[in-house]
């Protein structure tokens, strides 16, 4: 089967006043149609870059994409014109933001911000657009949509932003969504409602999610596949079942050890120690060996890569067993 | 909203009345008597006594501003020392000279700073944006007296394309009146389209990194309307306030560049009351020009709302 979206050694870089910075450092995705692929890592590790590198959204200068290929629906994204990839964006491609407060426009109504998207691409006149609007507010359950959608956005709450910012991101019917941090600005209660939103109108529409986190919870609510990112490298990739209960990469381990769990009496959660390491000169060897329990003389000296450990399962350690 | 406004309105009486006393206060510490310039040669004892008693400079100061007031509310603004005319009609002759000379250097600011600023924004770190602050810079370095000398030179000594110096008021020929003008409108407006594209620019830039205007590109939305809608809309907060602010500065009066071109307009009028002692006009051009400094800023607050809908709820 083709994949929806494939991503081939994408490699992102920043000039900054000291040279390159390479945010992203040649990941590989692979996202088939219908399908919730999560990608996960803390801040920093360059999956923000790597959803915006697929949007076209990278300013350049002083942003770079380079890959071997970023293809969607079976097209060159690379190779698209930049009138091409403005007709995809918001229309085959859309995404939403982590900042609800900022990402919409405080001196436009959201009806208008939504139709006008709509207008944009279908060419539909005014009063079908917004009539189209109102539809996407109702769909993603904001109350009285009519009346709501000649507010502006000071005076909608965080959740029904995001709802909002989903409502113009699906109003087109888009094949993939990419949503950056959907939950991550707003109230534990209102994250459980905009992921079950998300669920809903996955189901409804049949559309992909490119979902990007660093909480491990909105994974397990939302992804069928997960790829796990450290310092712009991929680290470990596999089903989100076997994720959770044979992780592989020492990083990954860290990252379900820091999670609170009901079943298990736990003192203190387990932290990751040290930092992320600086992105202008990373270590030698695995990106993760000063942080890593387990690291041995040869983790600082090559890099591992990524291999197979279990049924769609790879890892990038040179610890993992060899299948 | 009418919250807002009202509350704006309210405060414009108690500033209109504190720049009231400021004007009058000012004027009784500028050296020089009157009586004394108007009695001449002669200082006839008897002549200098009159004078004072008719003006009632021998009255206390307070008693004087009452009166001035008192004349103020009733649209008397007294009568010109010199020329002994009422200082409402000069105001009034002189206004539309003002008015239009203003008005057309803020066309000139605007067509060029507005533009100019937005595209060194969005063409941030580019030969455009080199040059437009190049072209701005020398907007600002540039002394307005000097430009409208070189200016004169140019146009009307070497290529002889427009008067030199003088106004034709519309009436007499919309053409001439506007070949006048244009010199002067160009020099006064072009050392605010500096200050505008600066303004323009920086607005421009912190507007362009926000999220919303990264949402509009992730809608697909042609870039002339991420800039023109999107970006501009709140972009143009602070040119507003800026624009109203050098509006207020060209009404009251472009002493130097009027001196230039022989522009008959607030400055001049106000640099000859000054220099000849005249009160009544001095009082009455700078509260004239404070009163519309004052409803400009009012119309700006208007325009901010319009713009920015949180200050409508």
């Amino acid at each position: 089967m083709t994949a929806l979206l494939e991503v081939e050694d994408l490699r992102t870089s920043f000039k900054v006043e000291s040279g390159r910075f390479q945010a992203v450092d040649g990941i590989d995705l692979r996202l088939e149609a219908g399908r919730t692929l999560g990608v996960v890592g803390e801040s920093g590790c360059g999956k923000s870059v790597t959803a915006l590198s697929i949007m076209g959204l990278v300013a350049s200068p002083p942003g770079e994409v380079a890959a071997a290929k970023i293809r969607f629906e079976g097209r060159d994204l690379l190779a698209l014109s930049a009138d091409a990839m403005r007709d995809l964006r918001g229309d085959r491609l859309a995404m939403i933001f982590q900042e609800p407060m900022t990402s919409l426009n405080p001196a436009f109504t959201v009806g208008d911000q939504i139709a006008e998207a709509i207008q944009r691409h279908r060419g539909l006149d005014r009063a079908a657009a917004w009539a189209r609007a109102v539809e996407m507010l109702r769909r993603v359950h904001i109350p009285a949509a009519e009346a709501r959608a000649h507010d502006y956005p000071h005076k909608l709450s965080g959740g029904m932003r995001q709802r909002v910012m989903i409502a113009m991101a699906l109003a087109l019917d888009p094949k993939l969504l990419i949503a950056d941090e959907p939950t991550t600005a707003l109230d534990v209660t209102v994250q459980a409602q905009i992921l079950d939103l998300l669920r809903r109108l996955r189901a409804e529409s049949g559309m992909a999610i490119l979902i990007i986190t660093h909480d491990l919870g909105v994974i397990a609510e939302l992804a069928d596949d997960v790829t796990v990112m450290y310092a712009g490298k991929v680290v470990e990739r596999a089903p989100v079942e076997a994720l959770f209960e044979a992780p592989q990469h020492p990083y990954t381990i860290g990252l379900l050890g820091s999670i609170p769990r009901l079943e298990r009496e736990q003192a203190r959660l387990d932290a990751i120690e040290g930092v992320v390491p600086n992105p202008l000169s990373p270590p030698a060897g695995c990106r993760f060996h000063p942080r890593c329990p387990f690291a041995e003389a040869r983790c600082r000296e090559a890099e591992p890569g990524l291999g197979p450990v279990g049924p769609s399962h790879f890892a990038a350690c040179w610890r993992t067993p060899l299948p | 909203m009418m919250t807002f406004l009202v509350r704006r309105l309210a405060i414009i009486l108690p500033t209109l009345v504190f720049v009231s006393f400021i004007i009058f206060g000012l004027q009784q510490l500028l050296p020089g008597d009157p009586a004394l310039a108007m009695a001449g040669e002669e200082r006839d004892p008897d002549a200098i006594a009159h004078i004072r008693k008719t003006l009632r400079l021998d009255e206390p100061i307070a008693m004087r501003y009452a009166y001035w007031m008192a004349g103020v509310v009733q649209g008397d603004l007294g009568i010109s020392l010199r020329i002994q005319k009422p200082v409402g009609e000069l105001v009034l002759q002189k206004l539309p000279v003002t008015l239009q000379l203003a008005a057309m250097a803020m066309l000139v600011a605007l067509l060029i700073g507005i533009p100019m600023g937005m595209l060194s924004a969005v063409k941030n770190g580019s030969a455009w944006d080199y040059g437009a602050n190049v072209i701005a810079l020398w907007g600002l370095s540039t002394p307005n007296f000097w430009l409208g000398i070189m200016m004169i030179l140019l146009f009307s000594v070497e290529l002889g394309w427009l008067p030199a110096s003088g106004y034709v008021p519309p009436a007499e020929g919309l053409g001439a009146n506007l070949a006048a003008m244009v010199m002067p409108a160009f020099v006064l407006g072009n050392a605010i389209a500096a200050v505008m594209m600066r303004h323009t620019r920086s607005a421009m830039l912190q507007v362009l990194s926000s999220d919303y205007v990264r949402t509009a590109r992730a809608k697909g939305l042609y870039e002339r309307a991420v800039i023109g809608k999107h970006a501009w809309r709140n972009a143009s907060i602070p040119v507003i306030t800026l624009g109203a602010l050098e509006f207020g500065q060209l009404l009251s009066g472009a002493v130097l560049t009027e001196q230039v071109f022989s522009i008959p307009g607030f400055g001049k009028l106000i640099v000859d009351a000054v220099f000849n002692r005249d009160y009544a006009v001095v009082q009455g051009v700078v509260l004239c020009t404070a009163s519309a400094y004052i409803l400009l800023n009012f119309l700006a607050d208007i325009a901010y709302m319009l713009v920015n809908p949180r200050l409508r709820s």
